[in-house]
């Protein structure tokens, strides 16, 4: 039923330019999509906030090209994922996402000990395998709908996975998290 | 790094079980994040180029229009449809008449079962479809 209350908002936008259904589109997503942003930049909210814009502005401009073949949840993150990459890459030239900036960034902003230890654990990750776990572990996405949002295939989404929480397990461990 | 099935269970209770970690995860997909203005910025945000798009194509489709309708009257369309209303309708009453001539002479077998399909056909199935497919898209 939510599926098909999202394909009439989308055809509204497509067809008669209806901004209200845009409007409530991203009302309805723009906590999975923002949430998605967080954990990839590590809780910068500033960045993730947007990435988020322009994800909903690549979204309303290629609306016409959503087919229907997947759900418009993982047509967006799949966008969101394109975003993402796009930023990493111009990125690199000048600073890496991964770098110890980020994390002081955290430090500072009065997160629980925790958290910190997870995005510093996060930050170990190669930032596909950050997507991966945090599309799994946080957004609860099952590893074929990943292997749709990420174009990665479902086997190296499974390595990707395996990978990263052995990392984190390992780095956890080490800081004393431990059953 | 090759793990062994111990290495990989260990792993999957260290994510997936009942500790302070796990919790966090949990609580993390738990989360909500509140809106916060983020919407009106987006809708504030969003380029006018698709409405200027749209706005082009409405008025190069009333152009079409417009020139389809002035070729049609300057070159006698009109008279052309006409000509087939009335070809058409003098060619229904003809069979009509050959129809009227030879009925009563030739031995139709009109199943009931049939008719009753095709009515319900048209009277149910194809409403029913068409309400389904503009409630899909409207």
């Amino acid at each position: 039923m939510a599926e098909l209350n999202d394909i009439a908002l989308v055809t509204q936008v497509a067809v008669f330019h209806n901004k209200s259904a845009f409007d409530q589109l991203v009302r309805k997503y723009q906590s999975p999509v923002r949430r998605f942003f967080l954990n990839q930049t590590l809780g910068d909210a500033q960045l993730s906030d947007d990435l988020a814009q322009e994800t909903f502005i690549k979204a309303y401009l290629n609306i016409t090209k959503f087919r229907g073949l997947s759900s418009f949840s993982t047509w967006l993150m799949r966008i969101a994922y394109n975003v993402f990459y796009d930023d990493v890459r111009s990125r690199k030239q000048t600073e890496d996402i991964d770098s110890l900036c980020v994390l002081r960034q955290f430090a500072s902003s009065g997160d629980s000990n925790l958290k910190m230890d997870i995005y510093a654990a996060l930050a170990l990750l190669k930032p596909d395998e950050r997507t991966c776990i945090t599309l799994q572990l946080i957004d609860g996405y099952p590893i074929e709908q990943i292997s749709k949002i990420t174009g990665i295939p479902d086997n190296t989404v499974k390595s990707h996975l395996r990978r990263g929480k052995e990392k984190m397990t390992i780095y956890l461990k080490e800081n004393g998290y431990d059953r | 790094m090759d793990m062994t099935d111990k290495d990989k269970i260990l792993i999957d209770d260290f994510f997936e079980g009942r500790n302070e970690l796990a919790d966090l995860f949990k609580q993390a997909a738990q989360q909500q994040i509140e809106d916060n203005g983020f919407t009106e910025r987006v809708m504030q945000n969003l380029p006018e180029k698709t409405v200027t798009i749209h706005r082009l194509s409405c008025l190069w489709s009333l152009f079409c229009i417009l020139v389809g309708a002035g070729l049609f009257f300057a070159f006698g369309g009109w008279q052309v449809l006409q000509g087939l209303f009335y070809g058409g309708l003098r060619m229904l009453l003809g069979w009509l008449e050959v129809f009227a001539i030879t009925a009563p002479t030739t031995e139709i077998n009109i199943n009931l079962w049939v008719v009753l399909l095709l009515l319900v056909f048209v009277l149910v199935f194809l409403p029913y479809q068409t309400y389904r497919k503009l409630s899909a898209t409207l």
